[in-house]
């Protein structure tokens, strides 16, 4: 059954997703949190346009990047030998920019909140800057961290647009749950878009309950 | 002699404020930095706790033989073994009191904090979560991270700003039980006259971004614990020559007889006469010999009981020999006994 596939799809591309966008959040938003910089404002607008702009912009324009004919899309052809677009390594690039906001802001939020004096104390306790960060900036910023991942992995699952221009329709490769549920529609195949939207409906809601537990309990404490 | 901290420090801050500073400050007992609000003693601190050093200026620090700093070359700030308590706390609050005391001491080494847990009555804490503590507790648990990293020198910025005139009362004895336990020479910045009077060694004072110069020690009498009694201790003020003097005192103090104890003068608090007062409402009324009249250069000199106590100069000394000391209120220090050797 495809739509098992489909499901698959969406949870792979999620999870890769998560992981290397918050591989990649982490330092952003720590710098935007912390940065003195005038330059912040443009790399704030930067990072939230995927927020605002019609996943079809933000397709469309990665599409003509990914093509082998531009210089991203061809170099990736002579590393890789392997086209971007319509392709599984494709939509997890589109996600990562797509997604980008959903990891930063949470992030930022967080770190900004870390109190600088904390962070001094530490310092002065004998932990280098890394230290300071990992064992006081991390747990102090926990549940940026938890809303971020919950919101990328759910954003991800959901997106429809950017995953449509670039990744196409192709089963097993690109067809994840949203464009499962656009294609059964387009065939009459009810039962199957009935399933798998009544599937995101539910998960979507527990993931942002979750979300809003997370950020009204103090979050977990560590001894 | 004991180590010496020296620095010498030309830095802005802001579009106004330069701290342009020299000194040398013995490394023994607590040196006092004083002066006006936006006089340059928290930045001072910071500068020498190399806690702004992306901030530039033109830096020499060394404590006791060490290089701090010799700009552009700087020890970053968790290598000199400072310990640092900050006006805001700043607990982590994702630990417990436990974990916090743990932070430093597991960076340092420090096995046990046996002591210090002791001193400043953390035992109880130990478990709890930081967000439930109340102001005064929160300001022990401050002190006593920062001495369980055993540090070489204590930084306190205004650790009491923001308690009511209570916990103050409260905590000051902890500070100086903490510091003359630990026997660790502190910076205490703080422009509360209470606060100097009760723990400072010496007074730097510090205005407009610039050293002033040291202001006359606190006055101070050493006295040694006699017995506990209601809401306190009894005290006897030393006197070398044994005279028969009432020379005993009661003060809110916790200590254990046979502790040495400073007892600070705060100088409203004393009153010089020379007749016999009467006890009146004072606490203790001592002979006093003038050993330097008040005059225009250095300040006048008293023996009290055979201890010498410098006067601030608003005292006016008149030539003579003998005058009476009437105490009011005393400031209690702990002070270290050689039994804690």
């Amino acid at each position: 059954m495809t739509a098992w596939a489909a499901i698959s799809l969406s949870l792979q591309l999620a999870v890769v997703t998560t992981v290397i966008l918050l591989a990649l959040a982490v330092p952003l938003a720590w710098w935007l949190a912390n940065t003195r910089t005038r330059l912040r404002p443009l790399i704030e607008a930067a990072v939230t346009m995927p927020l605002v702009l019609p996943p079809t912009v933000l397709g469309f324009y990665l599409l003509i990047l990914m093509s082998p004919n531009s210089w991203f899309g061809g170099i990736w052809v002579r590393v890789t030998g392997d086209t971007l677009a319509f392709s599984f390594t494709g939509l997890v690039i589109a996600s990562l920019i797509y997604s980008l906001p959903f990891a930063v802001q949470p992030l930022q939020t967080g770190f900004a909140s870390v109190p600088k004096g904390a962070l001094e104390a530490a310092r002065t306790l004998g932990a280098t800057s890394r230290d300071a960060f990992v064992s006081i900036a991390i747990p102090l910023a926990r549940r940026g961290f938890l809303t971020a991942g919950v919101l990328t992995f759910a954003h991800t699952i959901g997106e429809f647009g950017v995953v449509l221009m670039v990744g196409g329709n192709i089963p097993g490769k690109t067809r994840v749950i949203s464009i499962e549920i656009f294609s059964a529609v387009e065939t009459l195949d009810y039962a199957t878009a009935h399933l798998l939207s009544a599937g995101l409906l539910v998960f979507s809601f527990a993931i942002l309950t979750t979300v809003f537990l997370i950020n009204r309990s103090g979050g977990m404490r560590v001894a | 002699m004991p180590d010496q901290l020296h620095f010498r420090l030309k830095l802005r801050r802001g579009p106004t404020f330069r701290l342009d500073a020299e000194e040398t400050v013995p490394l023994d007992g607590v040196t006092a930095i004083s002066g006006p609000s936006g006089s340059g003693k928290t930045t001072l601190l910071r500068a020498l706790a190399g806690l702004d050093i992306r901030a530039g200026g033109d830096r020499l620090v060394t404590f006791a033989g060490q290089e701090w700093d010799r700009s552009p070359q700087h020890m970053p700030t968790e290598e000199r073994r400072i310990g640092f308590v900050f006006q805001d706390p700043s607990l982590f609050s994702h630990l417990t009191v436990g974990g916090n005391l743990n932070y430093g001491a597991k960076r340092r080494g420090v096995t046990s904090m046996d002591a210090i847990v002791e001193a400043l009555d953390l035992g109880p804490l130990l478990d709890r979560a930081v967000h439930g503590l109340s102001g005064g507790e929160v300001r022990r648990v401050a002190l006593g991270r920062a001495l369980s990293a055993n540090p070489a020198v204590l930084f306190l910025d205004e650790p009491m700003a923001g308690l009511d005139a209570a916990r103050k009362a409260e905590f000051l004895p902890y500070i100086a039980r903490a510091v003359s336990q630990a026997r660790v020479p502190a910076l205490y910045v703080s422009h509360a006259t209470d606060e100097i009077v009760a723990l400072a060694d010496r007074v730097l004072e510090i205005s407009g971004g610039h050293i002033t110069g040291w202001r006359t020690p606190p006055m101070r009498l050493s006295a040694r614990v006699l017995a506990e009694v209601s809401g306190g201790v009894e005290v006897r003020v030393d006197s070398p020559d044994g005279t028969d003097v009432d020379a005993v005192l009661q003060i809110p103090l916790r200590a254990m007889p046979g502790e040495a104890v400073g007892l600070g003068l705060p100088p409203e608090s004393v009153l010089l006469s020379p007749d016999h007062p009467g006890n009146g409402s004072a606490l203790a009324v001592l002979p006093a010999r003038v050993i330097r009249p008040s005059g225009a250069t250095e300040r006048p000199m008293l023996e009290v009981l055979g201890q010498t106590v410098t006067l601030p100069g608003r005292f006016r000394v008149p030539a003579g020999d003998r005058l009476w000391m009437s105490i009011l209120r005393v400031l209690p220090r702990p002070e270290p006994t050689d039994s804690e050797l």
